[in-house]
């Protein structure tokens, strides 16, 4: 199944889940049995889209209401038998600095072993818009709660030790960029070794004499497999534009172009950080399996880019001098037109 | 302009584009979004998510490294292109956009860039 469709399915479950309610029109979103009561609350919270006021109250008359709106906590109206609340409960919109005390208060009132219930109540207020409070996914991610827990049947994630709020990722900004030597501070290793590090399988490459595919053009590049052929074609189409390059896996591994320092920089690069890049292109993919290209640069259209693809077995990782657009988009058609 | 109307002003300028939001990367959160399909907020997400991973790292130190902080990125696939766009002076503020192949890129990542600029700057 495409990872693109999880989410959806997991919301048309989780519509499709009976509600069960109780007297005074609450609705009951988790039973004592029920193990992780803090992701259903969370999950509560991400389904909310439009403004609405949730009172949540435990069994244990533990009770905590929220401003929610766009699947963030705009504000904490009130709490009920939870100490610690002054600081939430002060804001007129809750910030970075509250998510602590709320991350508190939300594991007071949703505790195991307790029936969880939910009211929704209209707005008591305006608000200006979606852009104040605290993202539901941003609480959820501290707490280490999925919030597609339906997806394909898999359990709710136990709420855990909370990780740190400094610890989490944040949009890199570029702060951290080290005062280095670009392309000369790596060492150099045989390149085959690089197939193994990415989980790749450097095939034998083809003997003089092996027959060539029939379909296959009469170029230097006839005996070369589909894979290999790909990427090799679509570094050759991008032309000089593409200063320094090699292929990784597959049958074109080892193949490389470009300024040795460069290309050993590269080289380098992909030793370190094989599996953090197949993942990021992973997540970049929209469908497992497709060929998948990634530029990188300061605009794209001036100065230099970082190009990565990737095709069967094979990754492709370059540097890219001047205009990474319109030379590029051409190369990856006539690429994928064979 | 209102953010939507810029949106919608693109999209009719580049009938191949297919979708272009503004996203919040620093909440994951697309804001406004504008396209010829419907899609779903699941799918917004994701959109968002991809932006958000494709000025992460490994690749995003490589490329600190080699020439300085990436504002812009291209995904292309079999089936389209993604193009991502940060604001220089906003980093979390983004544009998010689907294409079909047969866009002009250079004109519309300029063009692109400019709205981009004008919504950070609440012009």
């Amino acid at each position: 199944m495409n990872k693109a469709a999880l989410p959806i399915f997991a919301r048309l479950q989780a519509l499709q889940t009976s509600a069960k309610v109780v007297q005074g029109g609450a609705r009951v979103i988790a039973g004592v049995s029920d193990g992780n009561p803090l992701a259903a609350l969370l999950c509560e919270v991400n389904e909310t889209v439009l403004g609405r006021t949730l009172a949540f109250e435990s069994s244990e008359g533990l009770g905590l209401t929220l401003e929610v709106s766009g699947r963030r906590v705009l504000r904490v109206v009130a709490a009920k038998g939870l100490p610690d609340a002054e600081l939430c409960l002060a804001a007129e919109a809750l910030e970075d600095e509250h998510k602590d005390s709320l991350i508190k208060l939300l594991q007071g009132v949703a505790v195991t072993g307790q029936e969880l219930r939910v009211w929704a109540l209209p707005m008591t207020r305006d608000v200006d818009g979606v852009s104040v409070g605290l993202p539901v996914a941003l609480i959820a991610d501290l707490l280490l709660v999925d919030l597609n827990p339906h997806a394909l049947g898999a359990p709710i994630t136990p709420a855990i030790t909370p990780r740190p709020s400094g610890a989490r990722a944040a949009v890199r900004t570029g702060e951290a960029a080290p005062p280095s030597n670009p392309f000369t501070e790596r060492p150099v290793t045989e390149l085959p070794r690089l197939s193994a590090r990415l989980g790749v399988t450097a095939q034998p490459k083809l003997q003089v004499g092996d027959p060539a595919p029939a379909d296959a053009p009469d170029t230097g590049l006839a005996n070369l497999p589909a894979d290999a052929h790909f990427l090799r074609s679509f570094a050759g189409a991008i032309g000089p534009d593409l200063m320094a390059w090699l292929i990784v896996g597959g049958q074109a591994d080892g193949q490389t172009d470009g300024p040795e320092e460069m290309v050993s920089h590269l080289q380098g690069f992909l030793e370190d950080e094989a599996e953090a890049l197949s993942a990021q292109l992973d997540q970049v993919t929209t469908t497992a399996g497709t060929p998948v290209c990634m530029v990188l640069g300061a605009s794209l259209v001036e100065g230099h880019s970082i190009l990565c693809a990737r095709k069967g077995p094979g990754v492709l990782l370059g540097v890219i001098e001047g205009d990474a657009t319109q030379t590029v988009l051409r190369a990856w058609i006539s690429a994928l037109r064979g | 302009m209102a953010i939507s109307d810029s949106l919608g002003a693109l999209i009719k300028s580049y009938p191949q584009a297919r979708l272009i939001a503004f996203a919040d990367l620093s909440s994951s959160m697309i804001l406004a979004s504008h396209g010829r399909d419907d899609v779903t907020q699941e799918y917004l997400d994701r959109l968002c998510q991809q932006a958000r991973t494709s000025f992460d790292d490994p690749l995003f130190s490589l490329s600190v490294e080699a020439f300085g902080e990436p504002h812009a990125a291209l995904i292309m696939g079999d089936d389209g292109l993604r193009l991502f766009l940060r604001s220089e002076t906003e980093p979390a503020d983004a544009l998010c956009c689907i294409c079909d192949h047969s866009i002009d890129l250079p004109g519309f990542v300029a063009k692109i860039r400019e709205t981009l600029d004008k919504i950070s700057a609440g012009a």
